[in-house]
């Protein structure tokens, strides 16, 4: 797994420190030679791990969680990340406002099992303290739907 | 001097101005704890506040305000893996890893100790300088700037774990890090570099969403697989060992100290960015380490990881003030703003700020000094409170630390695409702790790269070669090959004493 | 039911109130296409406080900052997403006019569509040179036989597109050093001596001035000129060629309008009226103005239809001309 993260790693720096030096070919002299300077030896450099990996018989161990079996720790990784695109999602779709509480409120029911009670009050704390402080007092534009906000965004 | 230096302590002692400077305090307070919501961002908004209030008075607020937020910025840091301010992502490496040992206490007694020696270093730096502020300043050209981002990247071979391949993978970090920087218009030809044809990346890539994704979803993820609280099981139930923490920082007083000049310094030079002043100060301290194994202890919960960056952060404002003071010239973004404070009030900063305003200067240094003060000893009798939420269990504190995380970062920009960026640099850091590669370098080389490009092109356009020959580029340069030289010398080292 | 009565009876003078304006107990937002703390932003905060007591209904006024592309992410929301309803009021970068003329990636409004509202400042560029160069005027500037060293931040900005024009076009002995983080830096780059001077807008200059550090020597045009520099050559007026007279004219057009206030496409012409009238009121307004003094802010009104008049100058050059203008001026800050 270890070795598998690194070569997931520095396969991408590869692709983008190669891509970057490609794009950069057409640029003035002045633009490029940063990229051009920093991108080539980090290709080189992305390109020596992706080997050593390859080549290594013994892959390295990871060290940490030894009370937790690598099985339950690669669903639990994978939940959290549910969880954390999972308020990606609600924040584009229903915006802060709603999201916001739904998600404090689904976590703790959910996840963590917890009573309607103690949900609900910790839900409308986070709620109270986002609308208080980052709606009334710094005034942040928190768009509601999907529509309005991706104008502007990759376009 | 003297009596200026004493009317400046009158004047922020007068029961308005203290009164203004608690507030202060006290909203600095939450700025700093809360993540993404910026110091800069803060003093912008409480602006208007000041129209009506004497020199002396609106300084101490907003200089209250801005002194507090790096502190309270390391407490969320330290506990949580969040970084609670831009400038205070260095201190989660080792800082959280104490806190998840369960030694919250003496991370945050190391860490508040620590900021306040930093102030105090930071403050005294702005009185000591005022007589020599100009020369000082002004010798510091493009070339020096250049060269100390230099020294800041060689501190990458510090940052990278011993060994060829940790270095090999220190060094992808850092130019993952400096490639980054080169995202958006470069400022020499208008290319727009690496943009995507997106209006977003136009204008580069921001830090916060960076350092929030890089270090904060890792260790959200890190705290659902191990299903417990923050402090593990580890936790004996009272947390103590706060004092052990300040015990720490006198004993790596020398450490402190150095830290702290690292920060005046960073400081002191216009255009640097506050945020680097941490990952140096975090560099410098992984140099103390006396063996490979405590080289490795960096980042699992060494306590010099987090009173280093803790001196730096504070310090580095007592610096910032020296040239918005000196020159009207801001050190950094809180400063701009707290320049747009100085006209305000009338007051046009300048030489005139170390002559017939001298008495104004000296207010400024003693804020500072009072507020850290206030500050750490408020945040002592907090402490208990603060440290005994990392035993609560996961579940409570994950969705409220996740959704402020998403709020912080979106918060710079008003963009979902702020929240994209998160996710992406989340997953790249779940990806480089899995692997063993070290986070630190990428943001050196994210802070630095623009700086190093920039302030390269400007000292060949304006001094040509003849920019190499100047007396502190040389001193930098050696410096810098000192810091690229000094693993190697520790391992050295170690190897002798293992052999004798 | 007769308290239902009553309670409806009790109600109707508000109700009444309320429909005297669109505004009363509303929240007007002022979008700003910008992260808070710089010149647009401040600007905003100002009318922000001083908008209210001139609109009838006195609503409240909020500021949101929308940053990102240089301000194109604002006026796209500006033109496309925010509601005519009367409600939204926007400010951006001047200089996307020239965004539109050149047709930068991303654009997707048109300037002349939106419901203007006018300026709250117009801004004047200079070129400024340390005082103690042996330069006193434009003139013996243009005679220099050693190159000036200009520091700038990059294309894009005044501190380089200005002095660029001089260069290129007047032919004057520059030599432009760009990569300087803010202008603040290059101020500092002055004191060192690291540069001879810098271009940007008096009123972020004055300070300086004032202290006798740099003096400008030349500017672009301007209406409302501050008195101090109202006898400067301008740049336009030494132009060899109307070909170059028309790209410099181009390049300062924007800065007629420095601080542009629309609202979105479609407003209600009444709901306009209001904003504008209250536009003016609030600029000229003593309290305002006394605070934008403090403030070092420059508040000079300009009207909407004298804005549609600089946006109709710039969008309607000839194909030659924005071609030959792109070659020298990048859209930018």
């Amino acid at each position: 797994m270890h070795s598998r993260s690194s070569l997931a790693l520095s396969l991408a720096v590869m692709v983008a420190s190669g891509a970057g030096t490609l794009a950069a070919l057409d640029w003035p002299l002045k633009a490029k030679l940063f990229p051009m300077v920093i991108g080539i030896p980090l290709f080189f450099l992305a390109a020596a791990e992706v080997a050593w990996i390859l080549l290594s018989k013994t892959p390295e161990e990871k060290t940490a969680q030894a009370e937790i079996s690598p099985a339950i720790a690669r669903r639990r990784s994978l939940l959290g990340a549910g969880w954390i695109l999972g308020l990606l999602a609600s924040v584009v779709l229903l915006g802060f406002p709603i999201a916001v509480p739904l998600f404090v409120f689904l976590y703790l029911k959910l996840q963590g099992r917890e009573g309607w009670v103690i949900s609900i009050a910790i839900a409308l704390g986070t709620w109270g303290l986002f609308y208080g402080l980052f709606d009334r007092l710094l005034h942040l534009p928190f768009p509601a739907g999907w529509l309005l906000s991706w104008v502007g965004f990759f376009s | 001097m003297l009596e200026a230096l004493l009317q400046g302590l009158l004047a922020v002692l007068q029961v308005k101005a203290f009164s203004f400077m608690l507030l202060g305090i006290l909203v600095g307070f939450w700025v700093g704890l809360l993540p993404g919501l910026g110091g800069a961002t803060t003093l912008a908004l409480m602006l208007p506040f000041v129209y009506n209030m004497q020199p002396v008075e609106a300084f101490a607020f907003l200089l209250g305000m801005h002194s507090v937020v790096a502190t309270t910025g390391d407490i969320t840091s330290v506990l949580f893996g969040v970084p609670g301010e831009a400038t205070t992502a260095a201190i989660i490496l080792d800082g959280y890893a104490m806190t998840k040992n369960g030694q919250a206490g003496r991370a945050l007694g190391a860490a508040l100790t620590s900021s306040l020696i930093g102030a105090l270093i930071g403050a005294a730096a702005l009185a000591l300088a005022v007589p020599i502020v100009r020369p000082l300043v002004l010798s510091f050209g493009s070339p020096e700037l250049f060269m100390l981002a230099v020294v800041g990247l060689a501190f990458i071979a510090s940052l990278s774990a011993q060994g060829v391949r940790g270095m090999v993978r220190g060094f992808i970090a850092g130019g993952l890090g400096l490639y980054l920087a080169m995202v958006g218009q470069d400022p020499q030809a208008g290319v727009a570099r690496f943009t995507f044809d997106s209006l977003y990346l136009s204008q580069g890539i921001d830090l916060v969403p960076v350092l929030v994704g890089l270090f904060a979803i890792p260790e959200i993820i890190d705290l659902v697989v191990r299903g417990s609280s923050i402090a593990g099981t580890t936790n004996p139930g009272r947390i103590q060992g706060a004092l052990e923490g300040v015990k720490d920082v006198f004993r790596n007083g020398w450490l402190t100290i150095r830290c702290s000049l690292i920060g005046t310094l960073v400081g002191i030079m216009p255009g640097m960015g506050g945020a680097v002043a941490q990952w140096m100060a975090y560099g410098h301290a992984t140099q103390s380490a006396r063996s490979p194994e405590e080289r490795a202890g960096f980042g699992n919960g060494d306590v010099r990881g987090v009173l280093g960056p803790g001196a730096a952060c504070n310090s580095k404002e007592g610096g910032a003030l020296i040239p918005t003071v000196a020159f009207g010239v801001p050190g950094s973004t809180s400063m701009a703003i707290l320049l747009g404070g100085f006209f305000l009030l009338g007051l046009v900063p300048g030489p005139e700020m170390l002559t017939t305003h001298l008495s104004v200067t000296f207010s400024m240094v003693w804020t500072i000094v009072l507020a850290n003060v206030i500050t750490v000893v408020l945040c002592f009798l907090l402490l208990n409170r603060l440290a005994r939420l990392t035993t609560l269990p996961g579940h409570f504190l994950i969705p409220v630390i996740l959704v402020l995380v998403f709020i912080g970062s979106y918060t710079t920009n008003s963009s979902y695409a702020d929240l994209v960026v998160t996710l992406v640099f989340g997953a790249v850091g779940y990806l480089m702790v899995r692997a063993g590669y070290p986070r630190a370098p990428l943001v050196l080389g994210l802070v630095l790269g623009k700086i190093a490009e920039n302030y390269l092109y400007i000292s060949v356009a304006r001094y040509d070669a003849a920019w190499l020959l100047r007396p502190f580029v040389l001193v930098l340069l050696a410096v810098a090959v000192g810091v690229v030289l000094y693993p190697f010398f520790q391992l050295w080292r170690a190897r002798k004493r293992a052999r004798a | 039911m007769r308290s239902l009565l009553f309670a409806v009876l009790a109600a109707l003078p508000l109700v009444g109130a309320a429909q005297a304006s669109p505004y009363a107990g509303k929240t007007v937002t002022i979008v700003v296409g910008y992260k808070p703390g710089g010149g647009y932003d401040a600007m905003a905060r100002l009318l922000a406080r001083h908008l209210p007591k001139h609109i009838p209904g006195k609503p409240t006024v909020i500021v949101q900052n929308m940053p990102g592309g240089n301000s194109i992410i604002a006026a796209n929301y500006l033109y496309s997403s925010a509601k005519p309803d009367g409600m939204t009021l926007g400010t951006f970068n001047r200089n996307l006019p020239i965004a539109q003329l050149t047709a930068v990636q991303g654009v997707k409004f048109d300037m002349r569509k939106f419901a203007w509202i006018g300026s709250a400042a117009n801004e004047t560029t200079v070129l400024t040179i340390r005082d103690d160069l042996p330069y006193k005027s434009f003139d013996e500037l243009r005679k220099a036989k050693q190159p000036v060293v200009i520091g700038s931040t990059g294309p894009g900005a005044n501190t380089y597109d200005f002095p660029l024009l001089l260069k290129d076009l007047l032919g004057v002995n520059l030599k432009i050093v760009s990569g300087y983080s803010s202008s603040a830096d290059i101020m500092l780059a002055v004191e060192r001596k690291e540069v001879d001077g810098r271009a940007g807008s008096i009123s972020s200059l004055r300070p300086f001035v004032e202290r006798k550090l740099v003096r400008p020597v030349v500017r672009a045009r301007s209406h409302d000129v501050d008195p101090t520099i109202k006898d400067l050559p301008t740049d336009e007026s030494l132009a060899p060629n109307p070909r170059a007279k028309a790209i410099m004219a181009l390049r300062s057009a924007p800065e007629l309008i420095a601080r542009p206030y629309v609202m979105p496409p479609n407003t209600p012409p009444e709901l306009l009226k209001i904003m504008r009238e209250a536009f003016v009121a609030a600029i000229k307004d003593p309290a305002a103005l006394a605070e934008a003094n403090k403030a070092k802010l420059d508040l000079e009104y300009t009207s909407g239809d004298e804005a549609m008049k600089v946006l109709a100058e710039v969008l309607n050059q000839p194909k030659d001309i924005v071609e030959e203008f792109s070659k020298y001026v990048k859209f930018g800050e």
